[in-house]
């Protein structure tokens, strides 16, 4: 355990040093899922009521679409200067890889989510306060799903010429079961429903977590050693 | 569980990538202390090689030993060191940095100290403070040598190595090279320079369409 551990702790801290000095995810990403947000505020706002049932579609449309987004970014550092074959050789366990790569693009996707929910909010005129705690859990359990699917095809995708177009193509429809419970969780949430009345939907959001991180922990050795 | 070895054979290798069959059938061994350089055009199946010999693909048949090891493994990996033309490492990080993470990631017992060493051995001066997408290319060349021997691996692959280097820089390379053959390191190098292959070479192999088609001691 400890060997992964370590590996985990290093790949991460180095995702964190290069944003920190580049900021290109959080920037690129961010501003998209920003635009995304803002010009579908403009486009479908008609009144108080029709707000509220559309403002868990936009948020979850700009989080999703920042994701792949940020995905793609974080591994092409590994594709420029072919750093991700120094990453394969080193002597740790390759699932930890994965694992560093994934917290570190959850950090980035979770802060861009937390500028995306207030924006909408105000946009859509939201009273998020009240909602705080149970928007807050519904966003975390989305964003890890989709997180560890989507970093597990964004290697994957590393080595393939198209990869923006494979890893869009492949990952929507796959991550379609946590999407839709993250919608339809938030709409709950925001028509007033109770968290107890979403518990379901967040158990579907649970058992999607559980799978995709599973999924990726196991499969990314033998994907990357082809 | 620290393993060590003195010659790498491979039997029989095969490497299919879909309708392309990049290995058929080779057979070659490489031992400690010798310098054998892999010639051969493009296309005929020496990278291929290489990324199998440094487990980085997997042959579709045949078998890679290393002494008296065999499949794949993190022990075998940490006596594997690779240098090519691409430097592997993070342009947005430091020289320093860069060799930081790949120490942490061998998990060497005191890596400031091997660090430290390397710096100077490479003399990687106030440079290496900078990130690494700044160096020209003989700088980014000195920092992937010192990544690649951070571990002082038993088994060092070189591909295409002194691509776009000045002729200082391929002088320091060379020197490099002599300096890990001398530690007993089994180096295998791949190069278009048949000039450097000439000063390096002990043993050599020539590939054609993924086979064997001379080998011979120099």
């Amino acid at each position: 355990m400890r060997p992964f551990l370590a590996g985990t702790w290093a790949i991460l801290a180095k995702e964190m040093r290069i944003e920190l000095r580049t900021k290109e995810i959080l920037v690129t990403a961010g501003l998209f899922g920003l635009l995304v947000t803002v010009l579908t505020s403009l486009a479908f706002f008609l009144d108080d009521d029709t707000a509220r049932r559309i403002a868990p579609g936009v948020l979850w449309v700009s989080a999703s679409f920042a994701g792949v987004l940020a995905m793609g970014r974080a591994w092409a550092r590994e594709r420029e200067a072919d750093a991700i074959r120094g990453l394969l050789l080193a002597p740790i366990p390759r699932s930890c890889i994965y694992a560093g790569k994934t917290l570190g693009t959850l950090a980035f996707v979770l802060i861009i989510d937390a500028v995306l929910a207030p924006v909408v909010g105000i946009l859509f005129r939201l009273n998020l306060a009240t909602d705080l705690a149970p928007m807050a859990l519904i966003l975390v359990l989305g964003t890890v799903g989709y997180v560890a699917m989507g970093t597990l095809f964004a290697a994957m995708s590393v080595r393939t010429s198209a990869r923006d177009l494979m890893l869009s193509v492949v990952l929507f429809p796959l991550a379609s079961p946590g999407l839709v419970a993250g919608v339809v969780a938030t709409r709950e949430v925001l028509g007033g429903a109770p968290l107890s009345e979403t518990v379901e939907w967040l158990r579907i959001l649970g058992a999607f977590d559980l799978i995709a991180i599973v999924c990726g922990l196991v499969l990314f050795e033998p994907l990357m050693s082809d | 569980m620290a393993i060590d070895f003195d010659r790498v054979e491979v039997k029989g290798l095969v490497k299919v990538y879909g309708a392309t069959r990049a290995l058929v059938g080779v057979d070659a061994a490489f031992d400690a202390g010798t310098v054998t350089v892999i010639e051969g055009p493009n296309g005929s199946g020496k990278t291929t090689l290489l990324d199998i010999l440094g487990q980085l693909v997997r042959p579709t048949r045949g078998t890679v030993r290393y002494g008296d090891h065999e499949g794949k493994s993190r022990a075998l990996r940490a006596q594997i060191g690779i240098l090519a033309h691409a430097a592997m490492i993070y342009p947005d990080l430091s020289a320093r940095e860069n060799l930081h993470l790949f120490a942490r990631l061998h998990r060497l017992d005191d890596p400031d100290a091997r660090i430290g060493a390397l710096v100077d051995r490479f003399e990687i001066g106030r440079w290496g403070e900078r990130p690494a997408r700044t160096y020209s290319r003989g700088q980014l060349q000195r920092l992937a040598l010192a990544r690649a021997l951070m571990h002082a691996p038993r088994l060092l692959l070189l591909d295409e190595p002194s691509t776009g280097l000045d002729v200082r820089a391929v002088e320091r390379l060379e020197r490099a090279v002599e300096a890990e053959r001398e530690r007993g390191a089994i180096v295998v190098l791949i190069t278009h320079d048949s000039a450097l292959a000439d000063r390096l070479a002990e043993r050599r192999v020539r590939l054609r369409r993924g086979k064997v088609v001379k080998e011979k001691a120099a």
